[in-house]
């Protein structure tokens, strides 16, 4: 089983029901998997707020949203996060691609790649590297979980690497 | 041109028991607490443009009912992009429904920016494909039954006049209050 095809157990397993997605090169590959699930709705979107926002409805309607996108969409997201998923304590579970890395091998991403962290902590969000070494799925399955209970965000960052 | 406040009262009255209705900021989330609404509602008190993405997702998860989605000019300007995405997903049970009165109404009555935005051409341009303008309030309650009925998403588009003197009552439930009370479980 690839990473890709892991990671999409893990999101059934914690009962996702609906993926809303940016895609970069990365999130395009698994977003190709997620599409193969019976039980996820895909939902392409424009901006990574939407993402979000339709997460977060997914949510509210008794279903569990995930997000996936890239880093930079994470970056988008301030507002959003604070507005609506911090405000009103909806779960949030993203998927991040964790671009501009010492394992990214395309330079334009290195900005990216440098304030991902700082942001992260700066925003209070909890998170979590994948491991692709371990149970990828269960490490997804875990970050949905958190979300739920916290009824919060949780962002589970990735690589390339992760999804093959 | 009508004010906002019988437009809001013909749209109360012109809900059934099946629809969720998602507010943005503002008058609209502002007056609702105190109308006798007895669907479901979510309201924004922040988060300008989540008002019809939050929506969609709803009525992506719950095909049963039908999601109405208020939405401003002023945040709708700031992403136009959700309606792309929400033709795109098709729901036949979202209506977005745009407040239209040229001013961001919520932080003081900033005038927008200076261009007339062609909104229904706007909307068919990102594949809305039923649009209708409802001039009055009375014309209201039929859009919104004309949009129930079709197998796409709607957007109902509500010329309003600005009006600096209107009494909008402040924000009267909080975020976590709006939150608990949410459920769709009926």
């Amino acid at each position: 089983m690839s990473g890709a095809e892991r990671i999409r157990a893990g999101l059934e397993a914690a009962g996702v029901t609906l993926a809303a997605s940016v895609p970069d090169t990365w999130i395009g590959r698994l977003m190709t998997t997620v599409r193969q699930s019976a039980t996820i709705r895909a939902v392409d979107v424009a901006r990574e707020e939407e993402a979000v926002a339709v997460a977060c409805g997914a949510n509210l309607a008794g279903g569990r949203g995930a997000v996936l996108i890239q880093n930079a969409g994470l970056l988008n997201c301030g507002g959003i996060l604070a507005g609506l998923v911090e405000l009103y304590r909806i779960p949030c579970f993203f998927i991040v691609s964790l671009r501009g890395d010492v394992r990214d091998p395309v330079y334009y991403h290195a900005p990216k790649g440098r304030v991902t962290s700082a942001t992260l902590e700066a925003w209070r969000l909890p998170h979590a590297m994948a491991d692709r070494a371990g149970d990828l799925a269960e490490q997804v399955r875990r970050g949905v979980e958190f979300a739920a209970e916290s009824r919060g965000p949780f962002v589970l960052l990735i690589s390339g690497e992760d999804l093959a | 041109m009508t004010g906002r406040k019988p437009f809001l009262d013909a749209l109360v009255a012109a809900l059934a028991a099946q629809d969720v209705v998602v507010s943005c900021l503002g008058a609209n989330a502002r007056w609702l607490p105190h109308m006798n609404v007895t669907v479901p509602v979510f309201a924004l008190c922040d988060s300008m443009s989540a008002a019809v993405p939050l929506a969609l997702g709803i009525a992506l998860s719950r095909p049963e009912r039908h999601v109405i989605a208020l939405e401003g000019d002023g945040s709708l300007l700031m992403s136009p992009n959700v309606l792309a995405t929400a033709a795109a997903a098709r729901p036949a049970n979202l209506t977005i429904v745009l407040w239209v009165n040229g001013h961001y109404e919520s932080s003081g009555g900033q005038a927008l920016p200076a261009v007339t935005v062609d909104w229904p051409a706007l909307a068919r341009a990102s594949g809305i494909t039923h649009v209708e303008t409802a001039d009055e309030p009375a014309a209201l309650a039929p859009a919104l039954d004309r949009a129930r009925l079709t197998d796409v998403p709607a957007v109902l588009i509500l010329p309003i006049a600005f009006d600096p003197a209107e009494q909008i009552p402040p924000y009267s439930e909080r975020p976590e209050e709006i939150r608990a009370r949410f459920s769709l479980k009926t």
